[in-house]
């Protein structure tokens, strides 16, 4: 079973009282341990696939299942779960919370979901992502590059089954880029996690296993490398 | 003109985005303006303008003669018969019940023959409108009728009509002769003949006042000096209404202290104005950097922010405006209540909103909002357009200079202390005002360092008490330091003076019951029927104590008798009492200590008396100093051998007008009273057991005291708004923040709980603080500003139930006030807000 199936999705908005299709009749698997590059210019669609993906958002047609599920069958709490349990989420601009350290920050989403002692998952999380020692730092310590580590390790710190990732290296020079790719796709491989990676980075999706071009809404190609 | 249009594009329209926000600014300043103007409106017209009842029908007289215990009567002929064209009208002054309705008017004799016809002509031609030629010859026919009576047109009678009049301790039926237009009830009076009054209160011989109309030269300094050598001893001639000028200044102690009490709202106000305009500069921040880059000043980027705060003073005084009127309705009730209680018989003036008040109200809204924006304003103006263009909202959190602030608080509370030892300027506690304010100043300043203090250390225990969402609500409010400073500072002011002005008063109170517990030790206690007040003493039939004496089951009978007099230029109480069964049965606290039997000794063994603690306050005096005192005709000099506490008013009295009954040991009280009760059948008297009338004056104490707990509620919910508004800009400002929750997976309840989190320990943070600074402020108010405005001995109490009660309504509030943010918190799009950056 994939780990991601997204069926014959489509996802309208209202902007301005004007409908924008911004999926139409989109569907594609993601199963555990690939990594999938989704490349296309701006407001091809990209977001709103990882918002669906990570279900943040339900489509106005089609179904979304993670792990088998469907999103939108599941209420506010299963859907929390759902996002506690199986979806982990890295953004461009790092995401990180000002008011806390490293590890406070990396243990967020354990203590939000009420596990107890999560210093050593953060520890472990914090190592995986070569940021031992970085702990008590506050965020505006660390340069962008190790502020998006720690996002990693955050957005890893429960063993999700799916990583969505959007403009990871957005933020970054291309060599930090290339190293926060390179981690992505070590970890990805060692913990058998899927990921999805929206990027317009031609470095990120030379590494993907799949690369899936979208224009206007639409799955325009599928490369399997 | 085009940096209108800007102005309003940029500054006034941004606040149309949040209406609940800028809602709740503007009404906290329009509650703020409110109470001020209502204390106002209402000091002016129970106290400003206050007016002696007794000088209704004065008319427009120059001189009046009066002395203590009333002036001889031979003292009008001796006027009348003078060489000169003077106009003496010679006046009883007291009080009537009427039995219907038990409304008390002033009760005033007036010699209406004597008067002649110039008087009776201008009353009755007054009343022409609204009486026939018929009524008008009526007037004239029963003048000098003993039951005749003329009334204000207010009192809704009319001629002809029987009416039932409770004057002292009896009830005497009168007929209505004739009713005058009374300027809506300010005139409004009973108005008999001289010798009627003089026998309906046994008043016979002599006159309360000699009211005199002299001819306009020489002038009325050389008048006096004329009449005071026709004048007896102790009688003394002074310009007309010198007493109600007493009275005036007596009341100006009472007025200043409500007004700025009043004031609190406001300071509390200008806190929330100060967050406000601080909160628009860092959201502002990358605005402030285009328009400078594109050519703007530092003084339009200044002008912009003042220019925000302008708008919401106006908006605020202009709601202020009518609130105000409408609170002030209210508030003179109260206030009259308290003057009638504590001082002298008044009339309230009517409220006038006039151009003064319209004035006041926008001086007060603008120039708060103008005075607590400058200093974000400024600030906004500072920062460099380069600057201001980057992100950093964090500027604003980290610009707090804690151990700085630490500092000039430290000496401000030294410089507090100092102030608070200083004494009285010109009897006004100047000083002890501005201790307090150097205290509220203080603690603002060191707000910072107590947050950070208090946050950092209990992030990690709420953490694991309430959970991961305390921490992170403990962690955003130490992050945003200067802003939960302004809000922890603006509710703990709030709660300071809540909790400053409940001990206070709670002190007051237990010590006044205490003061009770000695001071009245009789089982059963009598007075005349009829409403009250610190100036009236309606005395009890001649012979009723002995009457009640003789009684099986009563072991003595005390007579207290009070009269009214003034003493350098204030008004007294002088009383008299049976020093016998004073030193038997009383337990009366002296300032010296001494035993009360040595001191009533020498009481009744030489000219002396006792005066009590205002008294000696008011006019400078301690044990050992003598005073003169005009009594009837003679002027009499007494030493004061002691000083005792008392609570009963601020006149500086010696002891109320009534009977104090003890009943014989072994004798049931019910029986005893149920005697006494047939005994008086045929009076019109009220008998309190000592457990009532001590209930009486505890919910007389309460009254007095309600209109402060007023204002304070009125305080509390200026600041409580300011929370809900403030947290609501959190809530905006933090939204990236609290989108980002749910992607890590956040429920809602737990988003929900945060901001209540958050709401509750700014609450907490703000009791804390609040209680701190009350009981500092408490002191203050008890040892210096009470006791160099009124002075009274208060003995300190902690009033806990009271505080704990008030500090968990408050708490509960701000808790309340955190629901509205939290729904908000909770409906945020995390894909818009997460995304847009």
């Amino acid at each position: 079973m994939s780990i991601l199936s997204l069926q014959d999705v489509s996802k309208d908005y209202l902007t301005d009282g004007q409908p924008v299709h911004a999926l139409n009749g989109l569907s594609l698997n993601v199963e555990r341990g690939e990594f999938v590059a989704l490349v296309g210019r701006s407001g091809c669609g990209k977001s709103t696939l990882l918002n669906l993906a990570g279900a943040m958002d339900f489509p106005t047609s089609g179904k979304v299942l993670v792990d088998g599920v469907s999103t939108s069958s599941l209420k506010d709490g299963g859907l929390t779960r759902l996002r506690r349990e199986r979806v982990g989420f890295i953004f461009q601009s790092f995401q990180l919370l000002h008011t806390l350290t490293v590890f406070e920050n990396v243990e967020l989403p354990l203590l939000l979901a009420g596990k107890r002692y999560p210093r050593e998952v953060a520890q472990e999380r914090l190592a995986w992502v070569n940021l031992e020692g970085l702990g008590d730092r506050y965020p505006h310590q660390l340069s962008g590059g190790q502020m998006q580590r720690v996002a990693i390790a955050r957005a890893l710190i429960h063993s999700p089954s799916i990583l969505l990732a959007d403009e990871p290296t957005g933020n970054l020079d291309t060599t930090t880029g290339n190293v926060i790719l390179e981690l992505l796709r070590r970890l990805t491989r060692e913990q058998n996690t899927a990921i999805v990676v929206a990027t317009h980075s031609l470095e990120a999706a030379s590494l993907a296993n799949t690369l899936v071009r979208l224009r206007d809404g639409k799955i325009e190609e599928i490369t399997r490398c | 003109m085009p940096l209108f249009v800007l102005f309003y594009r940029l500054m006034v329209r941004p606040l149309f985005r949040e209406p609940v926000r800028t809602l709740l600014t503007i009404l906290a300043i329009a509650l703020g303006v409110a109470v001020v103007l209502a204390i106002d409106l209402a000091g002016s017209a129970a106290t400003g303008s206050f007016r002696s009842s007794m000088e209704t029908l004065a008319g427009e007289s120059d001189l009046e003669v009066v002395t203590s215990g009333g002036v001889p009567e031979n003292v009008v002929g001796t006027l009348a018969t003078l060489p000169y064209s003077i106009r003496v009208s010679p006046r009883i002054e007291d009080y009537g019940v009427i039995v219907d309705t038990k409304k008390a008017l002033p009760l005033i004799g007036l010699d209406l023959v004597a008067e002649g016809s110039a008087y009776a002509q201008s009353e009755t031609q007054k009343t022409a409108e609204s009486q026939t030629q018929d009524d008008s010859e009526h007037v004239f026919e029963h003048l000098g009728d003993a039951d005749s009576i003329w009334v204000g047109s207010s009192v809704g009678y009319k001629t002809g009509r029987r009416v039932e009049l409770l004057i002292n301790d009896q009830v005497r039926k009168y007929t209505v002769r004739g009713v005058y237009p009374d300027s809506h009830g300010n005139e409004s009076a009973i108005v008999m003949d001289l010798a009627a009054a003089q026998n309906a209160l046994c008043r016979y011989g002599r006159v309360d006042r000699i009211l005199l109309k002299v001819p306009g030269t020489p002038g009325l300094e050389d008048w006096q000096q004329r009449l005071r050598t026709v004048l007896p001893a102790g009688v003394e001639v002074r310009p007309q209404g010198t007493g109600t000028n007493e009275n005036r200044r007596m009341l100006a102690a009472f007025g200043w202290n409500l007004r700025l009490l009043s004031y609190i709202s406001l300071v509390v106000g200008a806190f929330l104005i100060y967050n406000t305009i601080s909160v628009s500069v860092v959201r502002r921040r990358p605005e402030i950097g285009i328009v400078r880059a594109l050519g703007a000043s530092r003084g339009v980027i200044l002008s912009a922010f003042v220019g925000e705060a302008v708008c919401f003073g106006l908006a605020g005084a202009l709601i202020g405006l009518p609130l105000g009127r409408l609170m002030a309705t209210g508030a003179v009730r109260l206030m009259a209540a308290t003057v009638e209680s504590l001082y002298v018989s008044s009339r309230p003036g009517t409220i006038e909103l006039n151009a003064e008040s319209v004035l006041l109200a926008l001086v007060i809204g603008v120039g708060v909002a103008v005075a607590s924006s400058y200093s974000p304003a400024r600030e906004g103006s500072q920062v460099s357009p380069v600057e201001a263009m980057a992100r950093g909202r964090r500027e604003y959190d980290v610009r707090v200079h804690k151990a700085r602030d630490l500092w000039l608080a430290l000496a401000l509370g030294l410089a507090a202390a100092v102030a608070s030892r200083a004494p009285a300027v010109a009897g006004k506690p100047f000083l002890g005002y501005l201790a307090a304010i150097l205290l509220v100043a203080a603690a603002a300043l060191a707000m910072p360092a107590f947050v950070d203090a208090l946050t950092s250390v209990s992030s990690k225990l709420l953490g694991k008490l309430f959970g991961v969402e305390a921490m992170l609500a403990s962690r955003s409010l130490a992050a945003s330091l200067r802003r939960t400073s302004v809000l922890v500072g603006a509710l703990s002011t709030a709660i300071a003076m809540m909790t400053a002005v409940g001990i206070m008063v709670g002190s007051f109170r237990q010590t006044v019951v205490l003061w009770m517990s000695d001071q009245l030790p009789a089982d059963l206690y009598l007075r005349p029927a009829g409403s009250a007040a610190a100036d009236r003493h309606p005395t009890l039939s001649s012979g009723l104590a002995e009457e009640l004496a003789r009684l099986p089951g009563v072991a003595a009978v005390e007579r207290l008798r009070a009269y009214e007099i003034s003493y350098q230029d204030m008004p007294a109480t002088l009383a008299s009492a049976d020093l016998n069964v004073l030193r038997s049965y009383h337990h009366s606290d002296f300032f010296s200590g001494r035993p009360k039997a040595q001191v009533l000794a020498e009481l009744r063994d030489s000219n002396a008396v006792i005066v009590s603690e205002p008294f000696t306050y008011k006019h400078h005096l301690k044990t050992g100093d003598s005073i003169t005192l005009s009594l009837g005709e003679t002027q009499a000099s007494f030493l004061i051998t002691d000083v005792y506490y008392d609570y009963s008013s601020e006149r500086g009295s010696t002891a109320p007008s009534n009977l104090a009954i003890y009943v014989s040991p072994g004798a049931q009280l019910d029986v005893v009273r149920a005697e006494i009760e047939k005994a008086t059948a045929d009076r019109r008297v009220l008998l309190f057991s000592n457990r009532d009338l001590r209930s009486e004056a505890i919910r007389i104490f309460d009254r007095t005291f309600a209109i402060t707990y007023a204002l304070e509620a009125v305080a509390v919910l200026v600041a409580v708004m300011g929370i809900a508004g403030a947290l609501l800009a959190l809530v905006i400002d933090r939204r990236r923040e609290l989108g980002l929750l749910h992607f890590l997976g956040a429920a809602t309840g737990q988003v929900r709980k945060l901001i209540r989190v958050e709401a509750g320990l700014l609450g907490l943070l703000a009791n804390f603080a609040g209680l701190a600074l009350g009981f500092a402020l408490s002191l203050i108010l008890i040892y210096v500003i009470n006791k160099q405005s009124f002075g009274w001995t208060i003995r300190f109490h902690w009033p806990v139930e009271v505080l704990l009660g008030a500090l968990t309504v408050v708490y509960g509030a701000t808790v309340l006030a955190g629901l509205y943010p939290a729904k908000v918190a909770v409906h945020l799009n995390p894909l818009e807000v997460v995304h847009e950056e």
